[in-house]
């Protein structure tokens, strides 16, 4: 009986470890986004992305996908957040469910922290390789340095197949090929285990015997001396000794492993190019803006002269990566994420073209719910109420221009 | 614990000196609470804990947040309270067995405070770190913070305090007193706790990145040099435990 | 109490009392040290602990033995002056490393996945015995911290050489050259440390030759001597037996 009784005792335990290790591993793949928090001003007067492209929706473990675009640098820059001096262009994935493959700015490979200038626009692409399957939201952003990630939109996109068959393969300018993914490995265990066993042989050599009661007792009673034998410190000895020799030993022969070494690189990136925008034809003048709160939709008054010479339409209006169109000027086809894109979300009370030379005052309200899922109706809560977004305006042809508004929100609850 | 003489005689003939099953079965508590912690963590911070205005964020994380304070201070009033109601008022004239005897709990005490420093000052606080390299820090409670912060400090704290109410309610050796070190060893670790608020408030400045040695995360530091003290409180265990067996050690 | 009574009712069982009581308080001790160690250094030299593309030439070397230290040196003053236990930073080294060890392979890598060889501990093992056998050999905290805190700051970048040499081979990515272990910096993305918040060696001075490693350990070696000293003195105050009469709260 008592024999049953152990043998249940112990496979019980045995299953205790089981399922508490497989509990610790156990880690599904599914997942959501975190940018909603970002206070409203920051999102719409820092970095505006825009003609973002993500060229895949589903993407096989190690195959690449990739998500380019533009983004302008607004020139009426919020105070609390440091000017984009030093800025690095990250993702917005959670953790390295893809790695990083490349990134460039303006043609320019990014792996470092750039400088940008307000006011400018810049082209940009990130290559990233599957490494993790689930359903990931993959967004652009910008970390600036004293103002932290500014996130541009994310869309959604799926990994598929299993992590295991992630592999990372490098030829180093040494002629060495290796998977950076396990690169090493061996070698990191194995020192760390050695130097781990030789402080455990030091303790259990001193831990063997009588420790705390008995030593204190002897040395309260003069006897301090009678603790440490002549062996003791023979044995400390081989151990320094031991210690000393190892390290000079395994520097050499590490050394001799590895020849050529180089230090870590870092450094800021200057000079980054811009794109040079063509001249804007178009002046806009904000006359006021609210913001109603039962309605969800921002109502703007603008006064806009066409100084070019063939007549425009207001398309879009791009604000801290929502975009409301007026569908009757522009139809999205790149494939946006739908939750960001209002597609009949302005609406402007005279939108006939403006002739050449024409100056109009017009009432412009983007409307959608998104002002409230991605909390930019909290604007009004924020200690600098002053909205600001990108205005696309298109001639007959098809051409696009660009301008900024920057102007007071005043928020109406009624 | 018997809380008067006479029944603490009638317990020495018989009662072990140290009761290993409350040793193993406390650390084994530990191990499994914290176990399905990690699983929570593996499953739901994946799966509900990237965005704080998702719904299932509230669900459960910011529900897991509610209980567990709700929780811990049931407990805590619940076992500090019996700790100090049943304390033994004629502590000077225990025998010295059951004075050793006390001493052996008083460690099973002091060995959960040492597990449960080591969960949380170690494994969440550090795990943390990786956390927010995952995500965008969007709110004062990730999923991280609502374990490391919320559940595992204040069990330590629960722990720690426990032990310094047994010791200071059922042992001679701490009648005389309060125990400086021990107290900061307390105390300290506690103070990591009301420190969240400076940690949070610095955070509020902007989205700041994750960056552990920056020093907004120096009072943690600070209040982590005070587990330091449980050095002073090994030392007066050794002399009054040395005290009670010394001559038969001889 | 009653003193004509014993405790123990034997010798065999006073022996065995004794020697419970020391697994029991190194268990403590070994815990609590760990949990306070670990929180420390974390906070005060973590990030060049958690990356491979942190562990650099200057600021790790420089950083990382500074701050670790100090656990050990206070250690080490309860347990020699106490009970001559030449183990205090032996311990507390141990304490820190598993700590790590079990937070980068459960956490690091088991729940948000990034790769071991990315994210493994600075070893501080070497500097661990040395500190413990020179005061086992010279019995004197002047000595452990002159030329144990000299030795702790020398031997870190030894000690780790081999660890992180292999992520040193350069490789030429993209058209520009990186070490293996900026590589994995920039491919292992993460979301919540952009790369300018690196802290690694971007000096021009090369007054000692193309090494600034050597420099730096010596300098790193020359604070440790002071924090040694000082963390000594706030070991032994930790291990302090006094007591505050209750009325004086």
């Amino acid at each position: 009986m008592k024999l049953i009784k152990d043998k249940v005792a112990k496979l019980s335990f045995v299953a205790l470890l089981v399922t508490m290790t497989a509990a610790i591993f156990y880690t599904p793949t599914a997942s959501a986004h975190g940018e909603k928090s970002q206070a409203a001003f920051m999102r719409m007067r820092t970095i505006h992305w825009f003609d973002l492209n993500w060229s895949k929706e589903e993407v096989a473990i190690n195959d690449t996908m990739s998500i380019s675009g533009k983004f302008h640098v607004f020139a009426g820059w919020p105070e609390t957040v440091d000017k984009p001096e030093v800025s690095f262009l990250n993702i917005g994935i959670p953790g390295p469910v893809f790695i990083r493959a490349g990134s460039w700015i303006g043609g320019q490979l990014v792996p470092r922290s750039v400088s940008l200038e307000l006011g400018e626009t810049y082209d940009f692409k990130v290559l990233l390789r599957a490494r993790r399957p689930g359903e990931w939201h993959v967004h652009s952003m910008m970390n600036v340095e004293g103002g932290g990630p500014i996130i541009g939109p994310g869309k959604w996109v799926t990994i598929t197949g299993s992590m295991g068959e992630f592999t990372n393969p490098l030829t180093t300018l040494t002629g060495q090929q290796i998977d950076l993914e396990t690169y090493a490995l061996d070698s990191i265990y194995f020192w760390h285990a050695v130097w781990y066993a030789i402080g455990v042989a030091w303790l259990l050599f001193w831990v063997k015997r009588p420790m705390f009661i008995p030593r204190h007792i002897a040395i309260s009673s003069g006897k301090a001396a009678s603790l440490i034998s002549a062996n003791d410190k023979k044995v400390g000895m081989a151990f320094a000794l031991g210690t000393v020799i190892m390290l000079g030993v395994t520097m050499g022969t590490t050394n001799e492993k590895y020849p050529v070494t180089t230090p870590l690189q870092a450094g800021l990136m200057r000079g980054i190019k811009w794109i040079e925008m063509p001249a804007t034809t178009v002046d806009v003048k904000v006359e006021d803006a609210t913001y109603r709160v039962p309605g969800r939709a921002m109502q703007m008054t603008l006064t806009i002269t066409n100084n070019g010479d063939s007549p425009i339409r207001l398309g879009e209006f791009n604000t801290a990566s929502v975009r409301f169109l007026d569908a009757d000027v522009l139809e999205d086809e790149s494939g946006y994420p739908d939750d960001l894109l209002a597609e009949e979300g302005l609406t402007v009370s005279d939108n006939s073209p403006w002739a050449p030379g024409e100056t109009r005052t017009v009432s412009v309200t983007a409307s959608d719910a998104a002002w409230e899922v991605y909390r930019l109706a909290d604007l009004i809560y924020d200690p600098d109420s002053r909205f600001a977004g990108l205005l696309f305006f298109f001639d007959e042809d098809g051409n696009r221009q660009m301008t900024m508004v920057d102007a007071p929100l005043i928020p109406s609850f009624i | 614990m018997a809380a008067t003489t006479e029944s603490v005689k009638a317990d020495a003939a018989e009662a072990p000196l140290l009761n290993q099953k409350n040793l193993w079965l406390g650390l084994l508590l530990y191990l499994v609470f914290y176990s399905f912690i990690r699983w929570y963590e593996g499953v739901y911070a994946w799966s509900a804990g990237l965005d704080s205005f998702a719904p299932e964020f509230e669900t459960y994380w910011m529900n897991m947040l509610y209980i567990e304070l709700v929780a811990e201070v049931v407990l805590a009033s619940a076992l500090w309270g019996w700790l100090w109601k049943t304390r033994d008022r004629k502590v000077m004239s225990i025998t010295p067995r059951e004075e050793l005897r006390r001493h052996f709990h008083h460690w099973v005490w002091l060995c959960m405070y040492g597990w449960a420093i080591y969960w949380g000052a170690s494994y969440f606080t550090e795990q943390d770190g990786t956390w927010h390299q995952t995500i965008v820090r969007d709110t004062d409670f990730t999923p991280s913070h609502i374990i490391e912060f919320y559940l595992s400090y204040p069990i330590y704290i629960i722990t720690g305090v426990s032990s310094f109410l047994y010791a200071k309610t059922r042992l001679p050796t701490y009648s005389e007193g309060l125990h400086l070190m021990y107290l900061v060893s307390v105390i300290g670790p506690f103070m990591i706790l009301p420190n969240v608020g400076l940690n949070e408030w610095g955070h509020t400045f902007w989205f700041m990145e994750e960056l552990f040695v920056a020093p907004l995360h120096y009072g943690f530091v600070f209040f982590g040099w005070a587990a330091l003290a449980v050095m002073g409180v090994v030392n007066t265990e050794v002399m009054s435990i040395a005290k009670l067996i010394k001559k038969d050690l001889a | 109490m009653s003193a004509s009574q014993s405790a123990v009712r034997s010798r065999a069982e006073a022996v065995k009392v004794s020697r419970t009581f020391d697994w029991m308080i190194l268990f403590t001790l070994f815990f609590v040290i760990l949990g306070g160690y670990h929180i420390h250094y974390m906070l005060t030299g973590g990030d060049w602990d958690f990356w491979a593309d942190w562990k650099d030439r200057r600021l790790w070397v420089t950083v990382a033995p500074i701050v670790s230290i100090t656990f050990p040196a206070a250690v080490q003053a309860c347990l020699w002056w106490r009970y001559r236990l030449p183990v205090g930073a032996t311990i507390c080294v141990l304490g820190l490393l598993l700590g790590e060890w079990i937070n980068r392979y459960m956490n690091f890598w088991g729940w948000t996945y990034f790769p071991v060889n990315f994210c493994f501990p600075s070893n501080l093992m070497p500097g661990a015995i040395l500190l413990d056998t020179i005061l086992l050999l010279g019995g004197s905290m002047t000595l452990t911290a002159v030329v144990g805190g000299l030795a702790w700051g020398l031997v870190f970048y030894p000690g780790n050489w081999p660890i992180i040499a292999p992520l040193h081979v350069p490789v030429e990515y993209n058209g520009m050259m990186f070490t293996l272990a900026d590589l994995q910096g920039y491919h292992y993305v993460r979301t919540g440390t952009p790369e300018y918040i690196r802290m690694v060696e971007k000096g021009t001075l090369r007054t000692f030759g193309k090494d600034v490693a050597p420099v730096s350990a010596f300098f790193s070696g020359f604070v440790s001597i002071i924090i040694y000293f000082l963390w000594h003195f706030f070991g032994k105050w930790f291990a302090k037996t006094d007591f505050i009469s209750d009325e004086d709260l």
